[in-house]
């Protein structure tokens, strides 16, 4: 069995922009949640990961983060999408999709199909 | 560009200490309590809604150990946090930490002192231009005026008319210089003219008018020395030495230019040599005044500047470049051969084989003329292999100390291994606390280090004014000590690191005190045996210095050093002319002899016990020449009996042996051995320089050998002659005669006179005010001064062995209470079992005297051959005596002894039943 951490470890900061960019600032729960809806288990366990990715996201200036009130009026730390931010993830979903694209192909690809 | 603000906001964070651990728990608990939330909504009840939101969250540590890697900078944290941690463990346990620094400072303090030492002395180059480029033409220290052959035909002193003759013939030197050999002497008599300033008696050497443009030289201020003014008859010059020009005048500018009295002759200074320039040797003091040869016959009244046969220079030369050093010395010897041929002393038949045999061997000249180097390079090597045996012995007490505390903490290694450190992490760990403790230890040793120079310097040249020699560190032995301390620290660390982190987890969680018995290991038994086996050599070597140093001192000198005083003068320096001073020696002796307590008022050319000497061929009338030499000393009535020295036939020098009286002779004993046969009667016979003026002096009485130059002078003949006596007829004018200026009044007095020193220098004063004390000592000091270097390295190989012994001790303590320690049970299970305290005790140290013993069986072949080597270097002792090697032995059995016993009595008094318990 794969863990499933390896997977994260590419993954979980483009799911974290995308999230962002779709959502809007959001707090490291609300994150979890939407990664978590949308990507079935693949973060059901060990939602806690998220919070290093979040800080070197940060780090590297893609997301900023406050302290803010959430729906339910409670303290909650929010985190936004930087311009900087959009322009990585513009750029790495560019990646993913041509990535994904090739990997497609290859795996679609059959023995007498040789174009 | 990313990776790069990620790296400025981690160093930023690093540096900051920003810990936003406080965020991240904050972050988690708001998400557990939405999870929570968000659960309860699902129908949960707030207990299982809480505790399925931890478990989603997932394991806390990991994530906060990977929330922190992303925030700082994770091997300096961890490197960091090793040093904070080694720092409590060392903090813990100061006893051991300070044994192992203070091991560590000595250690490291005295190689890097004797290092200093080495490099001051030995490897540095003059403070010149280009000094590779210098060479020497000469091999030895032959000094200071004189007219021989070496007998192996290699020149080094040469004539004014052989430097001249070189000069102008040998194109391949860009500067040929030439220096006078033994300005240190003679010093010079100085005052600023027209000031009130006492005259200072110093030391001025005499050089060729190229000697600053020889070195590549620029003054401080005013200019150096030039061709102009070494020239017959030239305006007297001299140029100063930045030292003196700073400490005795402040730095005053108008200095430059002004008139000094050198010799009572006025002497203008041109210029200040440049600062830190210390002449062409390494000289306990230094020369204050440079001044051209030319002006030596005005200055010091000298006959043998001009003279062809008279050798009182030594040269240094710059090369051109290209030049090599062997083409060079072919050239340079077989111009040197041509010079001699025309010189007096050389053109007979029977000097030719001499003439032929005689050659000039050319020598790196960058360090200058090497007269202290020569001296010291035996001594300093032995010095250098025994700070490096403590070293050796001090790594062993490291090594020794840090395995122990490695094994002793093999259980916190198990427990942290089983809690999940990785091994690499450990050994690091380890490695971080052996790091620092060396780096303490060279701190530390690098203060050993200065402190041991400076004494090494002040026991070395005691009473010096100005040694030209620092003490500091320099770089190079920075980086030595550096080097040494972190080489142990690594090579020492290492292996009980490697051993710790062997530990298997589970014997920590089994009570393991019982299972790792054994004592100590191997290793650490032959390391003690080593120690043992190096401080025996070490004392050995001590004990043989101690026994020469005492076996000097007890030699019969055969003089009287109680209540005497030597002052010594050169009338000279004081404007006199040969032909006046027998007055002046009257007027001193009178002077003298009026003062309070004073029985006794010698005046003589030179003292017992130093370090001059005047020797003249003999030849005995009616026999042919032997060949020999004899020591010339001129003496007062008084002389004999104000040194102690005992007449055995004959009679002393009168006052009836006047300048117009039958020339006489009192000879020692030793002159009547050599030159007359047993039973023969010396007195009434005649002897001079050479079988042609063998009928000069008549010899009137025999004296006893007293000691002069050196205690260990054998065979030393000597002649004394009265002071106004000076048969040697008109080729030899008085005035010529330099023998005529007695330099040392000895005074005896009937009680010690602790201000005579004041009395000499006013009852000279009132006699001419130029008539300067060169140098004041009571006799007992100036005997002691001969021994100096004896009592140093006696004293120094003593230090060693006492550091030896005292490390070794450490070692076996060290080595002998963990034993005792890792065998508590062992022991509380004899006791249980009926041993006596008594039988403990006596176990325990058997087991550190076996190891000591075995150090011996190591060390005393090792001692013996350490005391062939260093017998070459003392005197009369041929290998370890018993007496040093009995004595080194109980030195070493009694410190074992007392090593041994602290950790035998704790094993003695060990409750069985606590032991027991310890399980």
């Amino acid at each position: 069995m794969k863990q499933k951490t390896d997977v994260m470890q590419g993954t979980l900061a483009l799911m974290v922009l995308k999230t962002l960019d779709v959502l809007g600032p959001l707090h490291g729960y609300g994150i979890a949640r939407r990664i978590e809806q949308i990507s079935g288990d693949l973060l059901s366990v060990n939602q806690g990961t998220l919070y290093p990715v979040l800080l070197r996201l940060e780090q590297e200036g893609s997301v900023e983060s406050d302290w803010g009130a959430s729906e339910n009026n409670r303290r909650a730390r929010y985190y936004k999408l930087t311009r900087a931010g959009k322009r990585d993830l513009q750029a790495e979903v560019q990646d993913w999709n041509q990535t994904a694209e090739i990997i497609a192909r290859f795996l679609a690809a059959k023995a007498e199909d040789p174009s | 560009m990313k990776a790069l603000q990620r790296s400025f906001a981690r160093i930023f964070n690093f540096a900051a200490r920003r810990r936003s651990d406080r965020r991240l728990r904050e972050e988690m608990q708001e998400h557990l309590a939405m999870q929570a939330e968000e659960n309860m909504r699902a129908g949960m009840t707030p207990a299982e809604a809480r505790r399925q939101a931890i478990l989603k969250l997932g394991a806390l540590e990991p994530i906060r150990e990977s929330y922190r890697a992303e925030q700082g900078i994770p091997l300096a944290e961890t490197v960091l946090q090793d040093i904070r941690y080694a720092l409590r463990m060392l903090r813990k346990s100061p006893a051991f930490t300070l044994v192992v620094v203070v091991t560590l400072a000595l250690g490291i303090g005295a190689n890097a002192a004797i290092f200093t030492l080495i490099n001051a002395l030995m490897l540095r180059n003059l403070p010149v231009a280009d000094p590779q480029m210098l060479v020497r033409l000469g091999n030895s220290n032959d000094c200071c005026v004189g007219q021989g052959t070496p007998d192996n035909g290699e020149f080094s002193l040469f004539t004014t008319g052989t430097y001249e003759f070189l000069r102008k013939n040998t194109p391949d030197f860009e500067e040929l210089a030439a220096i006078q050999a033994g300005w240190s002497y003679r010093p010079v008599v100085v005052r600023r003219d027209a000031s009130q300033d006492t005259p200072r008696s110093v030391m001025g050497e005499f050089v060729s008018g190229n000697y600053f443009r020889m070195f590549g030289m620029n003054a401080a201020k005013g200019r150096l020395l030039t061709d102009r003014d070494d020239v017959a008859g030239a305006p007297l010059t001299a140029v100063m030495s930045d030292e003196t020009w700073r400490s005795h005048f402040n730095r005053d500018p108008a200095i430059v230019g002004s008139i000094f009295r050198v010799n009572t002759k006025p002497v203008t200074i041109v210029g200040i040599a440049p600062r830190g320039f210390y002449g062409d040797r390494l000289m306990v003091s230094p020369p204050e005044f440079y001044l051209p040869i030319e002006t030596m016959p005005a200055l010091a009244n000298v006959t043998y500047v001009h003279d062809p046969d008279e050798q009182w220079l030594y040269m240094i030369g710059r090369l051109r470049p290209g030049v090599s050093r062997a083409q060079v010395q072919q050239k340079v010897s077989a111009l040197f051969r041509q010079q001699l041929a025309t010189t007096p002393r050389y053109s007979t038949k029977e000097r030719l084989d001499a003439l032929n045999r005689a050659h000039i061997v050319l020598t790196p000249g960058g360090a200058g003329v090497q007269a202290m180097q020569e001296y010291f390079n035996t001594r300093v090597n032995m010095l250098m292999i025994a700070s490096g045996l403590v070293l050796l012995i001090a790594c062993a007490n490291i090594a020794n100390l840090l395995l122990v505390r490695g094994m002793a903490r093999k259980a916190e290694m198990n427990v942290r291994t089983a809690l999940g450190a990785r091994r690499g992490r450990i050994i690091r760990q380890l490695l971080t606390e052996s790091l620092m403790l060396a780096a303490a230890g060279g701190l530390a040793g690098l203060v050993v280090a200065y402190a041991g120079a400076r004494m090494l310097l002040a026991l070395a040249f005691p009473g010096a004014e100005h040694v030209p020699i620092d003490a500091r560190p320099s770089p190079l032995i920075l980086g030595f000590a550096c080097g040494l301390s972190l080489l142990t620290g690594m090579l020492f660390g290492v292996a009980p690191a490697w051993i710790a982190s062997r530990a298997e987890p589970v014997e920590a969680l089994r009570g393991n005190t019982r299972f790792v018995s054994g004592g100590t290991t191997l290793l650490q038994r032959t390391l003690v045996v080593l120690q043992a086996a190096l401080s025996l050599v070490l004392l050995v070597g001590a004990g043989i210095f101690a026994q020469s140093l005492s076996k000097l001192q007890h030699i019969d000198l055969k003089l009287d050093p109680v209540n005497r005083y030597i002052v010594h003068i050169n009338p000279q320096t004081a404007g006199y002319a040969q032909h006046q001073v027998v007055d002046l020696y009257r007027t001193i002796e009178d002077r003298f002899r009026a003062l309070p307590a004073v029985d006794k008022v010698g005046i003589a050319s030179y003292t017992p016990m130093e370090d001059d000497n005047n020797g003249w061929g003999v030849a005995v009338q009616g026999r042919p020449d032997s060949h020999l030499n004899a020591s010339y000393l001129k003496a007062n009535p008084d002389y004999f009996d104000s040194v102690g020295t005992r007449l055995i036939a004959g009679r002393n020098i009168e006052p009836r042996d006047t300048a117009s009286s039958q020339p006489v002779a009192v000879v020692n004993q030793n002159f009547v051995r050599a030159f007359f046969k047993p039973g023969e009667n010396p007195l009434g016979q005649h002897f001079g320089n050479g079988s042609r003026r063998a009928g000069d002096f008549e010899i009137v009485g025999v004296v006893e050998d007293t000691a002069y130059q050196s205690a260990t002078w054998k065979d030393h003949r000597m002649y004394f002659v009265p002071l106004p006596q000076h048969p040697f007829g008109t080729n030899y004018s008085i005035d010529k005669d330099e023998n005529m200026y007695a330099n040392a009044i000895v005074v005896k007095t009937s009680r010690p006179v602790p201000d005579m020193e004041e009395l000499a220098r006013h009852t000279l004063a009132d006699i001419n005010p130029n008539l300067a004390v060169q140098h004041f000592q009571t006799f007992t000091a100036q005997i002691a001064d001969q021994f100096t270097e004896e009592r140093l390295l006696s004293r120094l190989t003593m230090l060693f062995g006492v550091l030896a012994l005292l490390l070794a001790s450490l070692g076996l303590y060290g080595v002998t209470a963990y034993g005792v320690a890792r065998r508590t049970s062992e022991i509380g299970i004899r006791m249980a079992l009926g041993a006596q305290r008594g039988g403990v005790t006596t176990m325990v140290i058997r087991g550190a005297m076996i190891q000591s013993l075995l150090g011996l069986a190591i060390g005393i072949p090792a001692a013996v051959a350490t005391a062939h080597y260093a017998s070459s270097l003392v005197y009369e002792i041929k290998g370890a005596s018993a007496t040093v090697l009995t004595s080194s032995v109980l030195a070493l059995a009694l410190a074992t002894l007392v090593a041994a016993l602290i950790p035998a009595r704790r094993a003695a008094s060990i409750e069985p039943a606590r032991a027991l318990r310890t399980e």
